[in-house]
């Protein structure tokens, strides 16, 4: 017991100009979200830009001569298709994120509805919950997915594709979340709201909730990244969506085709370059989060 | 074996800073003492005083961003402040041994505690053989009062009591010259806290060590110190025998330290419990459990399970203000009562009635409804109100859910009123966050919160035990005003017999779950009769050095029989309450 040192402040949601200043400050001095919040912004700001100054048309087959390298025509040069690669990067990654951003979102928000349940309410329900979650924690995910895709067939869609990678996003979220809500329903201000005649529903959403703010982004981040890597790791087995450049089917058809013994380097480079730095940048982000939402970290202004 | 030790420690003009954001706070100024071989000295101050922050630099465990800035402690030719972080290292528990707060977390629970002893004498080089050491780790346990058996056990096997046994060998394994003991039995019940004083005491004897003993009980320094150093905000107040700081302290933050320790001589008077309105004694009554228990089991096959509270029935009459206290230690079922009565958790048999209705046959919206009427002050401040909120959505919530201000002008003057009945300035509290807040202030906010409410039935649950000792008067004076003032019937939950003495009208003894004594605070807390209250009573260190703590041998031999026993040993009844029916 340190008898001088001072309680580590948490966050204060003041006003929404103190709310913003107290953001930037804080990135600052968290090196890895703001490097992460950068790299994402980066990728979103070529893609945003592409989609107004490019001729995203291009991603199409027989859009352009085929196999042809980096040039002043084709600044990525086109694959095998004849498709424009730079057209393809912005499109690809666009589809890609659209497919984790709401496989991710779908995830986190009925783990979120079950962990709460599960947690607040406690007794047969939780049970319920707990050994289905279990269940899936034990089964290999790709397993599920493969069976599922393969199951959907070739005329699959991106949007499909959500609602696979859905299907298995909500475990992690689900746990996470009834933990802390475990740990929170014992708090003495969840009590005291008790007794303020706060209903359950407000105990929830007004006691509760704002406290889990930062678990929720963490768990939303985490599962946004986790849920990129499953589709991407379909795709790459040729199970994604046969008529859309994501950035997996892009690997998928650079690897069908053998672009690295073509060498056709910029056919490879592509998409594994923007998936690199789209995965660095979710890392970097939740664990820059990850800090924000413990506080010993925090403390230690690790 | 009894080392000898020429001269004890000597510090000499101590200072320590930590450089915050916030600027400098200096945590210790410029502190001498001393201790000799032998001696007993206790620290005594209130949380910040910086009384744990001197003996952690005595050990090297000044973090950034503390420093020492100035100073020399001398322990026989050794600066203690001048060594390496390495060398400190070597010298723990050869010289200079801590015994921490709270042993139960500071024992690796995957490790058995023999060779949690055995690991020290192996770090610090001690050149025996297997055999010798496990013979010394048996020696060391005996030392302690512990069976040699204890070294096969792992931490979680140990009650508390004996896991500070654990910490004690294991700091005294290797005779060291210095032994700093900070709140060594602040998690303890007074029972075990007297048990394991008397340990320290004698091992320490034996040793010829001197000793520090850290604390914020008077009490206990009393008995235990033969001399004191009052510290405060890192300055020290006054130092001298223990004798002389207890019969004619010259500081007055001394006397106010030594005053707010409850004492059995001074109960202040009280108004005696009268049915202050007739009419409505006719009522249902403000609270009434009727033969109700609670079993916890542990999982599904737990077919027979723990049953933390015994069959109980009691009733408290409307219109009867009155104070009862429920006294026991930790697993006593004293908390579990207080949930019951709160209608948080279920009775595994029998009804709780709140004015005549099963607080568990209610809708949702009647089981809001309830609260209205029964209120609650709980142990922690720190955990009580919402970090992400100011302490406003505490208060106004409330007032909002059961009508008793809407307009946010009717909510405020609410919540000043409220800041004003308990002694805190409503311009330094309002619109705050929790952590603006003291310790003291949070509760103080806390009690004031309930008497806004205005409820029929107050739950106090240990709200002094987590509050510094000078404001503990001020918070039990509070619940007085609101069952003189504002007649509110209380029921107060605590292990700290002495306060029970000082507020309650009416006590009851709980012990593993069974009221094993009632009655008036006179009859049970000055002339106990249950082995059990007499142990307690024994047990508790009172602010006199000149009162012998005995603790009471022979109450412990009968308790010990009691539980041999088969069946239960009936409640004693010493008195009744007007409008306070207990059946047994």
């Amino acid at each position: 017991m340190a008898d001088a040192a001072p309680p580590a402040a948490p966050l204060e949601w003041g006003s929404s100009a103190r709310f913003w200043r107290t953001i930037l400050l804080y990135l600052g001095r968290n090196k890895s979200l703001a490097v992460g919040v950068v790299l994402l912004l980066g990728l979103a700001s070529l893609v945003i830009g592409g989609y107004l100054f490019y001729d995203v048309k291009l991603a199409e087959p027989l859009s352009k001569m085929p196999a042809r390298p980096p040039s002043a025509d084709a600044w990525l040069g086109t694959d095998k298709h004849g498709r424009d690669l730079f057209a393809v990067l912005i499109v690809g990654t666009a589809l890609t994120c659209k497919v984790g951003l709401l496989a991710g979102l779908i995830g986190v928000a009925v783990g979120t509805v079950l962990g709460f349940v599960g947690g607040f309410f406690r007794g047969w329900i939780d049970a319920a919950i707990n050994l289905l979650t279990d269940v899936f924690l034990a089964v290999p995910p790709l397993l599920i997915l493969v069976v599922i895709a393969a199951n959907l067939g070739t005329s699959l869609s991106t949007t499909d594709m959500v609602f696979v990678i859905a299907a298995l996003a909500w475990r992690e979220p689900a746990r996470r979340i009834r933990s802390q809500v475990l740990v929170m329903r014992e708090a003495g201000y969840v009590n005291n709201a008790r007794l303020n005649g706060t209903s359950s529903f407000g105990i929830i959403f007004k006691e509760m909730m704002p406290n889990l703010i930062p678990y929720l982004m963490v768990s939303f981040v985490l599962t946004v990244a986790a849920a990129v890597l499953a589709a991407v790791g379909l795709e790459a087995l040729g199970l994604g969506p046969q008529n859309e450049p994501t950035l997996g089917m892009t690997v998928y058809w650079a690897m069908h085709y053998s672009a690295s013994l073509l060498g056709m380097w910029w056919w490879v480079l592509t998409p594994v370059i923007t998936l690199v730095v789209l995965f660095v940048g979710l890392y970097l982000i939740t664990t820059g989060l990850d800090e924000l939402a413990n506080p010993r970290l925090r403390a230690k202004g690790a | 074996m009894h080392a000898v030790v020429s001269r004890g420690l000597t510090v000499k003009d101590l200072s320590i800073v930590f450089e915050t954001d916030d600027g400098v706070v200096e945590a210790v100024r410029g502190i001498s003492f001393d201790v000799q071989p032998g001696e007993r000295l206790g620290f005594v101050g209130e949380s910040g005083s910086g009384k744990t922050t001197t003996a952690l630099s005595l050990m090297g465990m000044i973090d950034p961003p503390g420093r020492v800035v100035s100073g020399s402690a001398m322990l026989g030719d050794l600066d203690l402040l001048t060594l390496s972080p390495r060398e400190h290292a070597a010298r723990r528990l050869v010289d200079i041994a801590y015994i921490p707060q709270g042993a139960m977390n500071s024992l690796n629970p995957v490790m058995r505690v023999g060779e949690q002893v055995e690991d020290g004498m192996i770090d610090h080089g001690a050149d025996l053989n297997k055999a010798a050491r496990k013979a010394r780790v048996a020696e060391l346990l005996r030392q302690v009062d512990l069976d040699p058996s204890v070294a096969r056990l792992f931490p979680h096997e140990l009650s508390g009591g004996m896991k500070q046994r654990v910490a004690i060998a294991i700091a005294i394994a290797l005779n060291p010259k210095l032994l700093i003991a900070d709140e060594p039995t602040s998690a303890l019940d007074v029972i075990s806290q007297r048990q394991v004083m008397q340990t320290l005491r004698r091992v320490q004897d034996e040793m010829g060590a001197s000793l520090i003993l850290i604390g914020h009980d008077m009490g206990l320094m009393a008995q235990f110190a033969d001399r004191i150093m009052v510290l405060r905000r890192g300055l020290l107040v006054e130092a001298g025998p223990v004798r002389q700081i207890f019969r004619a302290p010259q500081d007055a933050y001394t006397r106010e330290l030594i005053d707010s320790v409850p004492a059995l001589e001074r109960r202040p008077a009280t108004a005696p419990p009268v049915v202050r309105e007739a009419s409505k004694a006719a009522e249902p009554p403000v609270i009434a459990l009727e033969g109700v228990s609670k079993t916890y089991k542990r999982g599904l096959f737990d077919r027979k399970g723990n049953q933390a509270l015994k069959p109980l029935t009691f009733s408290m009459a409307s219109g009867t203000p009155m104070i009862v206290s429920v006294v026991g230690q930790s697993g006593s079922g004293k908390s579990t009562l207080g949930s019951l009565l709160l209608g948080f958790i279920r009775p595994s048999e029998g009804r709780v009635l709140a004015q005549g209705r099963d607080m568990h046959g209610l809708s949702a919206a009647e089981r809001r409804e309830r609260y209205r009427t029964v209120q609650a002050v709980f142990q922690d401040p720190y955990a009580a109100y919402n970090p992400f909120y100011k302490v406003d959505h505490g208060l106004a919530e409330p007032l909002r859910n059961f009508g008793v201000a809407t307009r946010r002008d009717d909510i405020l003057a609410k919540m000043r009123s409220a800041c004003e009945l308990v002694g805190l300035d409503p311009d330094q509290t309002i619109h705050r966050f929790a952590h603006q807040l003291s310790g003291g202030q949070r509760q103080r906010l806390m009690v004031g919160r309930a008497m806004m409410l205005g409820p029929k039935l107050l739950v106090a649950d240990e709200p002094v035990s987590m509050v510094d000792a000078s404001l503990r008067s001020s918070i039990l004076g509070n619940l007085r005003k609101m069952k003189d003032d504002l007649g509110v019937a209380i029921i107060y939950i605590t292990h700290d017999l002495a306060t029970a003495y000082e507020v309650s009208d009416y006590v009851l003894v709980l012990y593993r779950g069974r009221v094993v004594e009632a009655g008036d605070p006179e009859r049970v807390i000055k002339e106990p009769q249950h082995p059990y209250t007499r142990l307690l009573v024994a047990s508790i260190p009172w602010p006199d050095p000149d009162r012998h703590w005995h603790g009471d041998d022979a109450a412990e031999a009968e308790l010990a029989a009691l539980d041999g026993a088969g069946a239960p040993a009936p409640c004693l009844v010493r008195s009744t309450l007007p409008g306070f029916t207990l059946k047994v």
